[in-house]
């Protein structure tokens, strides 16, 4: 898998589950950038990415992502 | 020994200078030790077997984990009841100690009805909590969660791990520290001046919000709230609304004291507050307020629980069932009631319950039911929501709720309503209200003197411009490092000589303890 490829889906994910079509996902992009992303949306983001990959995101990694950048690490180390 | 005490700032600038002169690989040895002689002296010393217990259970369950996990015939569900159970000791000894409040009244009922002669013997037995207890905690049952996530490696020296339970800054008010942070106390420290500089600022600036403003402050809303039959109507808005600049003075002046006592041994710990009066919502409010705290539920309730097997099911149920909007409205009042449970809880007693949890979980839940209501009303007025005047106005909403939340905190659920019920009265009943007291001299009558009053609206009003260079700048000592010599001690000099002058202190003056050393 591409990190391009991943960033496609990933942001099919978010615009779907944020109901924002003009979302546009970048290594930097934080919670605070994204309208919506609160941290119950977070764990909602966090299972919609599961469900689309097919992978569990263990605990640890949901409370330690700092951006969508690292979101994006783990899935490819994850999807590996 | 309290962090205000002449003998607390012998002890931390004795320590300083040893952890200097002393070789580096002892440093950590010695902030041990420095803990130790902390406790012995602030706290009533057998109680430190408490943090020991709390130590010993949090060292002996991460390295079973770790050794578990790396056996391959171990089932997974192995280590997770090792930290279920670490937790719930730690949980359990907790609730014996600081939950007295929320478990008394059970015990008591059954005692008066089993055997009432033994009533006496369960009132006068005392238990005596350790130091620091709700803090160490939760930060102890943070290390045992990150140890099972594996965000983190076991400590595997006992003693290391003890130091970071009992940490002696943060064993007055916290923070509520996280393991991967406070790694720095076993590493070697050179000496900086910047750390000396801005930790003695912070100390200095702590004490002057301590022992100047929120004792004054306190002084005065105490002698109020003493006779509520007398001091009635604008007496009751007075404290409403001086409640909140107590405790914040109060509160966070302690933190500044703690950070910067911590800031001299190079241990940079995290911040407690960032102008929480500066919130438009409630919400952001507790972004900003007793931070540790926020996310410490955040990540190790919230969360778990968000993204708990049961959770989703509900949160995919009622998306299906009610809409995607009312759907997640219904996830988040069931997290948020969990959320803000834990919270005030942890402060135990049900006052806190009632003024922290319950209250708090209504004002968030129907402000996000009205959101849409209120978005519809400012833009068919076409209010500028970005105007300083309609932030002005958010903030003293914010301010409002927070300070309706801390009168159940500060008297209790019955003195709370009472003093509410009054302040209301000011407003519906004729001729209730008093307003002359502003004018004449009934303060005074409040052991309080003019000079009091010039000398609370001077500090918040320092208070307010350190909040404006620190939105601006970071930090307001970043903005005054800048400053030309003369000007930065000018600043630095008047304060001490203010601390010194109008400071409530020395023999004779014992400042009360710090309002949230009881949690």
């Amino acid at each position: 898998m591409t990190r391009e490829a991943v960033y496609e889906r990933l942001n099919n994910v978010f615009r779907e589950i944020l109901d924002d079509d003009s979302i546009e996902l970048h290594d930097e992009t934080v919670a605070d950038d994204v309208d919506g992303w609160d941290s119950f949306e977070h764990i909602n983001l966090i299972v919609g990415v599961e469900e689309e990959f097919g992978f569990k995101i263990p605990m640890g990694k949901v409370v330690t992502m700092k951006n969508v950048g690292e979101m994006v690490d783990i899935i490819l180390e994850l999807g590996r | 020994m309290t962090i205000t005490s002449f003998s607390f700032l012998a002890l931390v600038t004795i320590g300083a200078v040893l952890y200097y002169v002393l070789p580096k690989s002892l440093q950590w040895i010695e902030l041990l030790i420095l803990s130790l002689v902390f406790y012995y002296y602030a706290a009533t010393p057998y109680t430190i077997i408490y943090l020991v217990a709390s130590t010993l259970t949090a060292y002996f369950s991460t390295l079973i984990m770790r050794k578990a996990r790396k056996k391959e015939n171990v089932k997974q569900a192995f280590p997770l009841a090792i930290a279920i159970a670490a937790i719930a000791v730690n949980v359990l000894i907790w609730f014996i100690l600081k939950g007295r409040g929320l478990w008394s009244w059970a015990v008591e009922g059954v005692i008066s009805h089993a055997c009432p002669a033994k009533m006496d013997a369960f009132s006068s037995m005392q238990l005596v909590a350790a130091l620091g207890m709700g803090y160490y905690t939760l930060q102890i049952i943070g290390y045992v969660v990150d140890c099972y996530w594996e965000t983190i490696e076991p400590q595997r020296n006992p003693l290391k791990l003890f130091l970071f339970t009992a940490y002696f800054p943060q064993m007055t008010t916290g923070p509520i520290s996280r393991y991967a942070r406070l790694e720095t106390l076993f590493e070697r420290h050179k000496f900086q001046y910047q750390n000396l500089a801005f930790g003695a600022q912070r100390i200095l600036w702590g004490f002057m919000k301590k022992i100047v403003l929120a004792e004054r402050v306190g002084a005065f809303v105490a002698a109020i709230c003493e006779k509520p039959d007398v001091y009635t109507g604008f007496y009751s808005w007075l404290v409403i609304l001086l409640y909140p600049v107590q405790m914040y003075a109060d509160f966070s002046g302690c933190m500044d004291i703690v950070l910067g006592v911590s800031e001299l041994f190079d241990i940079h710990l995290a911040e407690n507050f960032r102008n929480p009066f500066f919130s438009r919502t409630s919400q952001e409010f507790w972004q900003r307020w007793h931070i540790t705290l926020g996310t410490w539920a955040k990540d190790y309730v919230l969360y778990p629980l968000l993204k708990s097997k049961p959770m989703i099911k509900f949160g995919k149920f009622s998306r299906k069932k009610f809409g995607k909007k009312l759907g997640k409205f219904l996830v988040n009042v069931v997290g948020m009631f969990f959320l803000w449970m834990v919270m005030g809880v942890w402060h135990g007693r049900f006052r806190y319950i009632v003024g922290v949890s319950l209250w708090y979980w209504i004002v968030l839940m129907a402000g996000d039911l009205l959101a849409p209501v209120f978005a519809k009303f400012t833009t068919f007025f076409d209010m500028k929501t970005e105007s300083f005047g309609w932030h002005l106005f958010q903030s003293a909403r914010t301010y409002l709720i927070y300070a309706i939340g801390a009168s159940f905190f500060s008297l209790g659920i019955s003195g709370g309503l009472a003093l509410l019920q009054d302040a209301w009265k000011v407003l519906t009943v004729k001729d209730y209200a008093n307003p002359w007291i502003f004018f004449d001299e009934s303060f005074l009558n409040l052991g309080i003197t003019y000079g009091d009053i010039n000398l609370f609206f001077i500090t918040v009003l320092l208070l307010i411009i350190v909040a404006v260079l620190r939105e601006k700048y970071g930090y307001a000592r970043i903005w005054i490092q800048k400053q030309s010599f003369m000007f930065r001690w000018l600043i630095w000099i008047s304060l001490f000589v203010m601390v010194l002058i109008w400071g409530k202190y020395g023999p004779g003056y014992n400042a009360a303890e710090f309002i949230y050393q009881g949690f």
